[in-house]
């Protein structure tokens, strides 16, 4: 073999390694890239679209700081289905589980300020309970 | 001659039934829009029929100063004709007078608020109570008391008096039961009822109500 056909031949032989090893390095890299972004984005997707499908404490009436003129009030609002709701005063406390979105509960009133905790523990017990505080004063009407 | 006058008069007299006619239409309407702007101002009244409490901090029989639960102060004024005063005892009231009001009592009072400031139709002397919950996070056997940590990570320590009312709830049933200090246990969640005091320190309060929520409720 001639000497310029072996120069040749090992010349060959050395590009093809530095390439191959170049595309090796490049298709890793390019792997790697492709996992990292692929994690993430996936996991704060889940988080809201649970967060969204939660039903917060919502309480239409009555309103804070209202004033009545009955020794009873009726406690109304939205919470999500199956939770237990403990509502708590110094009158009473009353405990219920919900099966619709809406609840609607009576509670009796002292004459004066009564102070009225809300308080929902949702049918996942892994969420928070949620709670809600209100003060309905009891007064003669004809003050 | 008398034709015209005739004539005259006819005119004046159909006239003067026209205006005469107007007029009572007039005051008919305007009667039905006074009746109609009182039930909107009675609506409104209805509407904003508001109350508002806090601790006294001052009495000098024009001007009472209330701070609120909020650390907000409000000016109370008093009218010497108008405004009335309570003292709410249980189930009832009894009038007092203004100079019975005195620093630290808590306070409900009806009128108007205008910025920080309030025109008082009646004032009530009134018991104060604080509605709480939060996870049980040590139960002290030895003095009966409890500690417990609320969703903001405040600690309150309820002290079990013989007069506390305890509950539980009944968990497969869902009711409410009466129960004693021995089924507290740590983890457990509270809700209470204490009284608010002047002279409390570091949230320790004697308990008047608890309920407990066992832990089991949210194993099962």
């Amino acid at each position: 073999m001639k000497k310029e056909t072996i120069i040749a031949v090992v010349f060959g032989i050395a590009l093809g390694g530095v390439l191959g090893l170049f595309l090796i390095n490049k298709n890793k890299e390019t792997q790697l890239t492709k996992n990292k972004v692929i994690a993430p984005s996936n996991a704060p997707n889940k988080t809201l679209l649970t967060d969204s499908n939660i039903q917060n404490l919502e309480i239409s009436s009555p309103q804070d700081g209202i004033v009545v003129d009955g020794n009873s009030v009726k406690i109304t609002g939205k919470a999500e289905v199956n939770s237990l709701i403990i509502i708590q005063s110094p009158v009473k406390d009353l405990s219920f589980k919900i099966n619709k979105l809406n609840f609607s509960v009576d509670l009796p009133l002292a004459l004066g300020e009564n102070v009225i905790k809300i308080v929902v523990y949702p049918s996942n017990k892994n969420q928070n309970p949620q709670e809600k505080d209100l003060k309905v004063y009891y007064l003669d009407s004809q003050l | 001659m008398k034709k015209t006058i005739l004539i005259l008069l006819i005119a004046v007299f159909i006239l003067s039934g026209r205006v005469l006619a107007q007029t009572a239409t007039t005051s008919a309407s305007d009667e039905k829009d006074i009746k109609a702007f009182k039930e909107k101002i009675a609506n409104v009244i209805k509407k904003n029929d508001k109350a508002f409490s806090g601790t006294v901090t001052l009495n000098d029989g024009n001007i009472i100063k209330i701070k609120n639960g909020d650390n907000i102060v409000y000016e109370v004024k008093l009218d010497k004709e108008l405004t009335k005063y309570f003292r709410i005892s249980s189930a009832s009231k009894k009038e007092i007078k203004a100079d019975d009001i005195l620093n630290n009592d808590y306070i409900i009072i009806t009128g108007v608020l205008t910025d920080k400031s309030i025109t008082a139709n009646s004032i009530f002397i009134d018991e104060s109570y604080i509605a709480g919950s939060g996870r049980i996070s040590e139960v002290d056997k030895d003095n009966y008391s409890i500690k417990i940590v609320n969703s903001a990570k405040e600690t309150f320590t309820l002290e079990v008096e013989t007069y506390t009312k305890e509950f539980i709830l009944n968990v497969k049933t869902l009711e409410i039961e009466r129960t004693g200090f021995s089924k507290i246990k740590e983890g457990d969640y509270a809700h209470f009822i204490v009284k608010r005091g002047i002279d409390v320190k570091d949230n320790k309060y004697s308990a008047q109500k608890i309920l407990i929520i066992p832990q089991e409720y949210f194993i099962k």
